[in-house]
């Protein structure tokens, strides 16, 4: 059975290019506000923080001095900006700065190091001119660290791929009930810094795999350091393209569909706390008009992509998006799919619209 | 693990209790839940299962809980930088509720939770003991001092408060500390120590040593110190 909606002709440009033609013609990579505005290969090649070699040294005394002026800048600003824009609090923020050294010296050195010299991953200098920019310019603690704790994982992460949220931990869970999942062939859609699909993955048995797509180039580079660094190499494949585009060879054969899509409506995109409006992809958060271009896409799309039986779970801006969407799947295209369920987070939002095709 | 809950509440009551209400030590957020205590011989089966929770595995724990994240507005997910991965974990049988903040993932948030439910469970959850040929167990036995007279040389090195089996010795112990209205010097007795040594034993832990002197107090008794 074909859906004339599934594997749309459009890609590799991104889908929301697509609906206007004269700008499909553009170049896709600088025509738009799709990439983040810290420039694809900035500077920053350097691994993240809590990778580098302890190559620099500094008193204790010296990093006392750092974590006394960075506390005083973060009680300073805390309030001014939670209440700005829902920015961090003073609480968040010294919890950062607690990680932010913990990442940056070395372990244990608290309780081990003999004598007055700790060894540090950056200089000291350094570490003022990052904390500096986490306060002042608003730069996500993440990519300052150029990682996120996520699951049990620590992620690699950088400009221009999306910080993974605590939110989207549960999609892993999701999964993990599905029964066989484990020898399936499953697909993370839009995988960013591919933390589900390395969450799924290493869950995965013989004959089990993930394919990973995304459109950005820098998602997918950082998708594959994180993928190495947990040795699944065997176990994901990383491809390159707009949701289903690059999967046309296992259209059908798919046990599971994953996403977390852009998922913003774009009239909500200026009004976003400053780490992520003005720091993470667009591309990663903007979903159109009503924020559900690419969720509409992919619920049509599963529909040939999945195999009888096989499952899905999206992520959504929570509860009219997924009241919409489960309704779409249970009814409109209630001849494909079935046991639609909307589920929540642990903040009480449903979050996740799960279903299986029938 | 008890002083990390300890290190935990200072951290809440400091930071963030004014913005969050909730976060409260559980047995100030419910009065009536100071000690769980399971009377009368209808509850012998509540008793029995409420003195095995924190036998029980993660799993079986986490499934009596509820979880959540703290109460926040908006609409989360991709519109914030981490904002939801504080987690609260309310125990349904006794209403005990653990939280966790300052880990870096959700994940991790929900295990330290779980740990300190745990410790919460063994100081606030009590099973009556019957004196009358009472032997303490061998999770008791083994956070006991070596030079404890009934402590046997296979019970194996002393457990602290550093390690996550201490919360079982010390559910234990403050069962028969409670069952001999706080006396330390009874228990000592029972336990084959001196009363310094269990002084000892009941300060090296913070949590121990406040759940101890509140009952102390209650009876009329001098705190320890």
């Amino acid at each position: 059975m074909t859906l004339r909606f599934a594997f749309p002709v459009c890609s590799p440009l991104a889908p929301f290019l697509a609906s206007s033609l004269h700008r499909r013609l553009s170049i896709p990579s600088r025509s738009s506000s799709s990439f983040s505005p810290t420039p694809l290969f900035s500077s920053d090649h350097r691994p993240p923080l809590f990778l580098r070699p302890p190559a620099f040294a500094a008193s204790r005394t010296d990093l006392h001095d750092f974590r006394r002026w960075a506390e005083s800048l973060a009680l300073a600003a805390g309030p001014r900006l939670s209440a700005s824009d829902g920015g961090p609090d003073a609480a968040l923020l010294r919890r950062e700065l607690a990680w932010l050294v913990e990442d940056a010296t070395v372990a244990a050195a608290s309780e081990s190091g003999v004598g007055e010299e700790l060894r540090l991953r950056v200089e000291l200098e350094e570490l003022y001119r990052l904390w500096k920019a986490r306060i002042e310019e608003r730069r996500p603690f993440q990519y300052i660290v150029g990682c996120e704790h996520w699951r049990d994982l620590v992620l690699v992460v950088k400009e221009g791929v999306l910080i993974p949220r605590p939110e989207t931990e549960m999609v892993v869970d999701l999964v993990a009930e599905v029964e066989g999942f484990e020898k399936g062939l499953w697909a993370d859609l839009g995988t960013g810094s591919g933390a589900i699909a390395v969450g799924i993955g290493r869950m995965l048995q013989e004959g089990g795999r993930v394919f990973a797509t995304d459109l950005s180039p820098v998602a997918l580079e950082v998708a594959r350091l994180n993928v190495e660094r947990y040795e699944l190499k065997d176990k994901i494949e990383l491809r390159w393209g707009s949701w289903f585009e690059p999967l046309r060879d296992v259209e059908g054969k798919l046990m599971g569909l994953v996403s977390n899509p852009p998922y913003i409506p774009s009239s909500h995109i200026p009004g976003l706390q400053a780490e992520v409006g003005q720091h993470e992809p667009k591309l990663a958060l903007d979903g159109g008009e009503a924020g559900m271009d690419h969720l509409l896409h992919l619920c049509e799309g599963s529909a040939s992509a999945l195999k009888s039986g096989g499952f899905f779970a999206f992520e959504t801006n929570g509860d009219e998006q997924s009241e919409f969407l489960a309704d779409l799947m249970s009814i409109k295209l209630g001849n494909f799919f079935h046991n639609i369920k909307m589920i929540s987070d642990f903040a009480g939002i449903q979050r996740f619209v799960t279903g299986f095709r029938r | 693990m008890a002083r990390a809950l300890l290190r935990w509440a200072s951290f809440t009551s400091l930071e963030t209790s004014s913005r969050l209400p909730f976060v409260q030590l559980p047995w100030t957020l419910n009065p009536r839940a100071t000690t769980l205590a399971f009377s009368s011989s209808n509850d012998a089966a509540a008793a029995a299962s409420a003195s095995n929770y924190i036998h029980l595995s993660d799993e079986q724990l986490m499934a009596q809980c509820d979880m959540d994240t703290f109460k926040a507005s908006g609409p989360g997910g991709q519109h914030r930088n981490k904002r939801e991965s504080a987690v609260r974990l309310s125990h349904r049988p006794t209403g005990i509720v653990a939280q966790a903040v300052e880990e870096r993932s959700q994940h991790k948030n929900r295990a330290m939770a779980l740990t300190r439910l745990r410790t919460l469970l063994a100081l606030k959850v009590r099973k009556p003991i019957d004196l009358d040929g009472y032997t303490p167990p061998s999770e008791l036995l083994q956070i006991l001092p070596a030079k404890s007279t009934i402590r046997g040389k296979d019970v194996g090195p002393q457990i602290g408060p550093n390690n996550p089996k201490f919360a079982l010795g010390m559910q234990a112990l403050l069962d028969l500390i409670f069952s001999v209205e706080g006396s330390v010097s009874e228990t000592a007795k029972i336990l084959g120590l001196s009363t310094g040594a269990l002084s000892r034993l009941i300060l090296s832990d913070d949590s121990l040593r406040v759940t101890v002197n509140e009952l102390r107090t209650s009876k009329g008794m001098r705190p320890l110190r």
